[in-house]
């Protein structure tokens, strides 16, 4: 299987390397694969010949001037983030919604000109982007990166404002799908989305439900600095990682039920939650910092910031990463305390929690949170007078 | 040479003002591996019947509007078939009622002659090969796209999709994909789609206006498949100074094309023409 990336075209004159996988003149039906490595790396087929060119596979230089390659979607950790949480785009969404979809295309290619202000998912994206720059220069060849596409419904009218502004921030992203109105649920599919961020909480509740992670954002006025060279991302325990088995018992049997259970369960793995992959993903990453030696200063790093407590409820959770082959490289215990300040000092680029109240709680101080709407807690919403521990 | 017979069944379209395309009968009615003599019963959908019926909703959908419209779609069923099964394609088109205007019957060697007499805009097929072959004969000639599961192809709304790496390219690309080894032969291929989509477009462009944003039974698309964002941001730009504002747009930067197109469910796609691509209608 030919592994090389396809080099974009820039319009300038880049050297392709001709590589083609064998493919057989009768590959039919489940020709897919074969055609498509055909179609991107069979530069070197010449004429009408019904035999594809067996080109012998040289890597050639990855950094070539002025183009960068893109990954396989298969290979990469793709994530889709739709135009309204990489943008901020209040004031059309406005137009949209007091004048209909005609006006709000005709505003937005009246403005094509004018980039769009950066969105919740911009530092996250940015910092994506940082990652990948350490990782191509230790492992030039690899197509284990971060893949980012910009899926949204929009009308492609908005496509030359968004490309306009996508340059205008200097933002590595060459994919895109806009639907014109139909769902792009589809669409991640397609693209093998390892994790969604939408500002349409239908849109992320379906994408849950087909087993993509997914999360919604918001955007907040205030805003703290995170990191340029170190991706952050946090995530919330129970029906994040893990199912939202204890929640329900939480809410079923109060406290004191939960504390049974998992003393009764402590050895008994939790469940997966629909971020569990997205963390498996980031973990992967990380090991291919540490197998060049830079575990101290990894770029990526990842922690678990949960209302249960270190010595008791906390266990189960830790024995089950570990059981899992996975690990955060911290994990904050807060025993039911309020984790906005905690989250202020930690700066994640991006944190992810199941509770709204958390996700606003969390937004207040300044970071960006993403709500994940799974389980029990979404029919049942955290009442803020109660600031009850686990 | 060709022999051109008007279906009696279909109201003929006024040739100079309608969008004329040319389709070939194995798209239609699928190939028969035996030729029974003596057969008389309708020929088995083909892989682009449902193109067929698309293209009708579209015609009646303009008719409804204005019932003396002329930018109408007016389809010539291209069959290179032995004289035996000439009479057998024209009463399946009756059987199905398919909204074809003439049967054009022709030699293989004559087809691009018969295209290029009868001011055919498109040339469709579900043969890559015979795509990219017009293409480098310099006739304009656009894919139907194939689905393995035709049930999941549209049949309410036809779907056009267009060719970024072709509206948006520069003199500079085509300078690039000499230097990377494609012949004459393709680059051929390559400008022929070039200076006859800015036709078809145009055409696209008008029929599109004809109808709203939501609820049209036209759908036109932008794919990219391996050119940069700056080349899709360019090709939408120049189909706009067209008259054409796609509604979907595509960017793939060298990702595989099958997932995406399985969702698009396209019925025309225009090719680069630069590859005789093996396999093409079996993509799933």
């Amino acid at each position: 299987m030919n592994l090389d990336p396809v080099q974009v075209m820039k319009g300038q004159s880049n050297p392709k390397d001709p590589t083609a996988a064998p493919v057989t003149a009768s590959s039919n039906g489940d020709g897919k694969g074969a055609w498509e490595e055909k179609e991107e790396f069979d530069q070197g087929h010449l004429g009408l010949t019904t035999k594809p060119l067996l080109v012998s596979c040289q890597r050639r230089a990855r950094k070539v001037e002025g183009g960068i390659f893109f990954p396989k979607p298969e290979n990469a950790v793709t994530i889709a983030v739709s135009s309204r949480v990489l943008f901020r785009t209040e004031t059309e969404q406005k137009v949209y919604e007091q004048k209909g979809v005609e006006e709000y295309l005709r505003y937005q290619v009246e403005h094509e000109n004018e980039p769009f202000a950066p969105g919740p998912a911009f530092s996250f994206v940015k910092a994506l982007e940082a990652v990948n720059a350490r990782l191509r220069e230790l492992y030039p060849e690899s197509e284990e990166l971060f893949d980012i596409v910009l899926v949204t419904y929009n009308h492609a009218h908005v496509g030359v404002r968004l490309i306009n502004t996508i340059n205008h921030h200097n933002l590595f992203i060459e994919r895109f799908c806009m639907t014109g109105g139909s769902s792009p649920i589809g669409y991640l599919k397609a693209w093998q989305t390892n994790l969604y961020l939408s500002a349409d909480a239908e849109k992320v509740r379906e994408a849950l439900s087909e087993g993509i992670a997914a999360a919604t954002m918001f955007m907040s006025n205030k805003l703290t600095e995170v990191s340029q060279t170190q991706l952050r991302v946090a995530f919330d325990g129970d029906a994040v990682l893990f199912s939202d088995e204890s929640e329900r018992i939480f809410k079923a049997q109060g406290l004191d039920g939960f504390f049974q259970h998992e003393r009764d369960n402590e050895d008994i793995l939790l469940d997966r939650g629909p971020l569990k992959d997205f963390l498996a993903s980031l973990g992967k990453l990380q090991k291919k910092f540490y197998a060049k030696g830079h575990r101290l200063d990894c770029p990526i790093r990842t922690y678990l910031v949960t209302a249960r407590s270190a010595a008791s409820s906390g266990i189960r959770a830790l024995k089950t990463l570990r059981a899992w082959g996975l690990e955060t490289d911290e994990a904050l215990f807060l025993a039911g305390a309020p984790k906005g300040p905690m989250l202020e000092k930690i700066r994640p680029h991006i944190y992810f929690d199941d509770q709204m109240f958390h996700v606003e709680g969390a937004a207040e101080m300044g970071t960006v949170a993403a709500h994940v709407p799974y389980g029990i807690a979404q029919k049942h919403p955290h009442k803020k007078s109660l600031n009850t521990g686990k | 040479m060709d022999s051109m017979v008007r279906n009696p069944d279909v109201k003929q379209r006024d040739a100079a003002q309608a969008v004329v395309v040319a389709v070939s009968s194995d798209a239609i009615f699928t190939p028969e591996v035996e030729q029974v003599h003596g057969a008389t019963e309708p020929l088995r959908k083909g892989d682009a019947f449902s193109f067929m019926k698309a293209i009708q909703v579209v015609n009646e959908r303009l008719l409804t509007l204005n019932s003396d419209e002329t930018l109408l779609f007016d389809v010539i069923l291209l069959s290179n078939d032995s004289e035996e099964k000439h009479s057998r394609i024209i009463a399946s088109a009756k059987h199905y009622g398919l909204d074809i205007g003439r049967f054009c019957f022709c030699n293989k060697e004559d087809s691009i002659e018969s295209l290029q007499s009868n001011n055919v805009k498109l040339f469709l097929s579900t043969d890559t090969n015979d795509v990219c072959k017009a293409l480098q004969k310099g006739v304009p000639a656009a894919l139907l796209y194939h689905q393995t599961d035709p049930h999941h192809q549209t049949e309410d709304q036809l779907k056009v999709v267009f060719s970024g790496d072709v509206i948006g390219s520069s003199e500079e690309m085509l300078h690039g994909l000499r230097e990377q080894g494609f012949t004459e032969t393709q680059l051929q291929g390559f400008k022929t789609a070039k200076g006859s989509v800015k036709e078809f477009a145009i055409l696209m462009g008008e029929m599109r206006r004809r109808f709203g944003l939501e609820g049209s039974p036209l759908c036109t698309g932008l794919m990219t498949a391996w050119s940069s964002r700056d080349v899709c941001a360019s090709a939408l730009k120049t189909l706009r100074g067209w008259g054409l504002l796609v509604d979907e747009a595509f960017c793939l930067a060298g990702a595989p094309r099958s997932p995406i197109l399985n969702l698009v469910r396209p019925h025309i796609i225009c090719l680069d023409g630069l590859y005789h691509m093996e396999g093409f209608t079996a993509m799933s």
